[in-house]
């Protein structure tokens, strides 16, 4: 009888102990590396990647990403579209109510929208909404106070992926409280499984988890399914220093560092302490050719340069072996980078040097731009300065800080550079990234004006088979132009510390908070 | 007092061409630097229509003199501006980051005085003996050593292998004085290390030129001690020169220590700075510029005014 007792003592105690560990685990903040600040906290508005994934932990649209990049309903349980494609049809989720209690309906879906698509606003994804982007919304109706309609001029296969773009901050649904009475931005009031707690300029941003939030339940995929928060405070700390960052999750100040260096992993996959885990992402980094240079206008010239080169070796060198070569501008990960694709021609420095001399190249300089603010792109034109010379091709290499270099990009202003994209998750929006009438946008690489008719047909496509068709003719007419040329599409690595659990690194590489917990007890 | 009085108020006025000249110069310099803000904020999509709507919005379209004229109109009234980048308000934001910066400057070069000046003293007095040479060497190797990697090497050491300081954060000294002490120890003792090289040479040197005047062996051989010789005769004279440094190290250091800000993830106005250069967010370089040639001026104008207290012959007549 004592012994019951005692063992029963003893239980009470080891669950009265086990349920303190998860209290203080769950009361624990989370600290979560960003290498600048935010740019504000206005979805779609004055962004950056930072200020993206921030607020995407506080607002949800209609629609959301899935880890795999197709789209899932998010603030929608349904989605109707009609059979000629204009007219899309979102049932909201029952009891949904916003971080301050209040309940999401229609009417907040419209005043959000008409918002959006109001010039002074300046959202970032107001084009591609109102014509000359991949979309054309003619009216946004609300018949109920759960249902929305949105019409379109033409049917288009890119409408929800747009709605849905990390870039447009998700066309995230806020509260009217996020405006003031003067229609200024004030903060998030949103639907999603954090709130703004404290904005500290150069210093941090802290989240609360949201008391109001209501998870649709499902799979944690993307930024869709259940996303209910398991901390209480998230702190997204400023650490621009790679250096610092590093030391800061070895010693335990932060818990999450969201983009590692390729470089570092093997380092950090060696500590007890930490854990690191990566996957494909979907940006683009390769070599840029201006077309109308007097010098690489001949194609001739260009191909010679894309022989001159070892591709697989340059991946493998400037990714520490990370990533694979990539020839494609479709990203490894997307469904649709096929055999075609992956296809990444050999080295041949002789078929390199009879191209050259057809052309009548004779060693003249090509000005190559790069920059040392991401230390690959300049890298890879070291290396292929270095390859390039083997089949006599006479690369100057000019280093620029980004923004100028961005100039330079943005005007066309170069010969050929290093360069980086970021992430598109459709490939239609991949090609349409380097694609266009040089006239009326410098800073697109490959002006093919058949390339842009397919390129506009795929948008307006839904069947995977023929999108693939068309995919796989756009990249043989641009593998055979080589306006530029890929090299990979790189990988996103994660570290957290060993007690963080449920932190999962996804090919959009925005860190997200929810579902990610302190181990207990550790 | 008068004399004085007037002395300031005319090194005061003396202030206002050399901000206009600055603030004429980082103006124009600024926006000759390629680079577009409007493009930094809207990436690599950017097309031709959104970029022109932007720059209309932050007011880039306008001519340079013009958006010159608006600016100068502004600051005049106190108004520097609004960030490009988050519209923060660039007085509030800058003066929020000096006190950062201000602190760990203010407190580093402070103990490098403490340190260097007797170290310097005991180094003249002790010319090309050891304890000259010990104090020599060691100061050439810290002025020698780069801030940031001596940063690096102090956070490996006492924040990762022996975890007594934490590595990355900032606490304000308003909200928890005591855990705000550890996150500026290492950035102090970094920043005071590096300056202590330089006031070291510099006060040995003042100090040997001193000992060899003629009144030093006039006050030796009328029998005082040797320590009364360096204390009253030597040090007074001696800290002139280094006190002219000091002013020269807290102005420029007080403008930005960006570096070891960007190691010790400190919010100061350093880092402010050179994320600003590079986002091209014109208002906050111009507002930092300006105030760091203002802090220049004023920290110039105190040191010349504390002259008379080490060399009487100095006034302000």
């Amino acid at each position: 009888m004592k012994y019951r007792s005692l063992l029963k003592t003893t239980a009470v105690m080891a669950l009265l102990a086990a349920t303190a560990d998860t209290a203080m685990a769950q009361d624990k903040m989370m600290r979560v590396r960003i290498n600048a600040d935010i740019r504000s906290t206005d979805p779609g508005v004055n962004r950056d990647a930072n200020s993206d994934a921030i607020v995407l932990h506080m607002v949800e649209g209609l629609v959301g990403y899935k880890d795999d990049a197709s789209i899932a309903p998010l603030l929608a349980k349904s989605i109707d579209v009609t059979a000629d494609g204009k007219a899309y049809t979102f049932k909201l989720r029952d009891g949904l109510k916003f971080s301050n209690g209040e309940p999401l309906t229609s009417a907040d879906v419209l005043a959000s929208w008409q918002r959006y698509v109001d010039p002074k606003t300046a959202w970032r994804c107001l084009k591609d909404v109102t014509g000359s982007g991949v979309a054309s919304v003619t009216s946004v109706t609300a018949p109920d106070s759960s249902t929305v309609i949105f019409t379109l001029e033409k049917p288009t296969a890119l409408f929800l992926a747009t709605l849905a773009r990390t870039d447009c901050g998700g066309t995230g649904i806020y509260h009217k409280s996020s405006i003031d009475a003067q229609g200024k931005w004030v903060k998030p009031v949103g639907t999603g499984p954090f709130l703004l707690q404290e904005w500290r300029s150069g210093q941090y941003v802290q989240l609360a988890a949201n008391p109001n939030y209501v998870s649709p339940g499902g799979e944690r995929t993307g930024y869709v399914g259940d996303k209910t928060p398991k901390v209480s405070t998230v702190r997204f700390m400023v650490i621009p220093d790679d250096a610092a960052a590093k030391a800061g999750l070895y010693s335990g100040d932060i818990d999450v560092i969201s983009d590692l260096n390729n470089a570092d992993v093997e380092e950090l996959s060696a500590s007890k302490q930490l854990k690191v885990d990566k996957v494909a992402s979907m940006g683009l980094t390769g070599l840029l050719f201006q077309t109308r240079d007097p010098l690489l206008k001949d194609v001739r010239i260009r191909k010679a340069l894309l022989l001159s080169l070892d591709i697989p070796q340059i991946a493998e060198a400037l990714t520490n072996g990370q990533s694979p070569a990539n020839l494609s501008v479709i990203p490894v990960p997307s469904p649709y980078s096929g055999k075609v694709q992956k296809d990444v021609p050999a080295r041949d420095l002789a078929e390199a040097r009879k191209l050259l001399a057809e052309a009548g190249y004779n060693g003249q300089p090509i000005k190559w731009l790069a920059t040392k603010f991401y230390p690959s792109l300049f890298d890879a034109a070291v290396l292929v300065q270095a390859m390039a010379q083997e089949a006599d091709i006479n690369i100057e290499i000019e280093t620029l800080d980004w923004a100028t270099l961005l100039d330079r990009y943005t005007a066309g202003n170069y010969s050929a550079m290093s360069f980086t994209y970021s992430a598109r998750l459709d490939p239609s929006l991949s090609f349409d990234m380097v694609s266009g009438n040089k006239d009326k946008s410098p800073n697109k690489v490959w002006d093919n004006p058949e390339g842009l008719k397919l390129i506009a047909e795929s948008t307006t496509i839904s069947n995977d088979k023929q999108r693939q068709a068309l995919f796989d003719k756009l990249e043989g007419m641009i593998r055979a132009d080589v306006p530029l040329i890929p090299l990979y599409s790189g990988t996103r690595i994660g570290a957290v510390r060993a007690n963080v659990e449920g932190y999962k690194t996804w090919p959009v590489g925005y860190p997200r908070m929810w579902g990610v917990s302190f181990a207990a007890g550790k | 007092m008068h004399a004085l009085s007037k002395y300031v108020a005319k090194r005061l006025l003396w202030t206002l061409p050399t901000l206009l000249i600055v603030a004429v110069m980082v103006f124009f310099l600024v926006r000759m630097i390629p680079g577009d803000p409007a493009q930094l904020i809207l990436g690599d999509s950017a097309s031709p229509e959104e970029l022109a709507n932007l720059r209309a919005n932050l007011g880039l379209d306008q001519s340079v003199p013009l958006q010159f004229l608006y600016w100068l109109g502004n600051v005049l009234q106190g108004d520097l501006g609004h960030s490009i980048s988050n519209g923060a308000s660039v007085l509030p934001l800058m003066l929020d980051r000096f006190q950062v910066s201000a602190i760990i400057v203010l407190v580093a070069v402070a103990l490098a005085t403490l340190i260097a000046v007797p170290a310097g003293l005991i180094a003249a007095w002790r010319q090309n003996e050891h304890v000259d040479i010990a104090i020599v060497a060691a100061s050439t190797l810290l002025m020698s050593i780069p801030s940031f990697w001596l940063g690096l090497m102090l956070l490996l050491a006492f924040g990762l292998k022996l975890g007594w300081l934490p590595v990355v954060g900032y606490v304000p000294f308003t909200e928890k004085p005591w855990t705000a002490i550890t996150y500026v120890i290492l950035p102090v003792v970094t920043l005071m290390l590096i300056e202590v090289g330089v006031l070291t040479r510099m006060m040995r040197a003042s100090a040997i030129e001193i000992l060899r005047l003629e009144y030093v062996m006039h006050a030796r051989a009328k029998g005082l001690s040797e320590r009364k010789v360096l204390l009253r005769h030597v040090l007074p004279n001696a800290f002139a020169p280094t006190w002219t440094m000091i002013g020269l190290v807290l102005g420029g250091l007080l403008g930005g220590i960006a570096v070891l800000e960007t190691v010790f993830t400190l919010p100061g106005l350093g880092r402010l700075l050179v994320d600003a250069i590079f986002a091209r967010d014109y208002p906050v370089v111009q507002g930092c510029l300006l105030f760091t040639a203002l802090i220049y001026v004023i920290v110039n104008l105190i040191v010349d005014l504390c002259y008379p207290l080490f060399d009487p012959r100095v006034t302000a007549s």
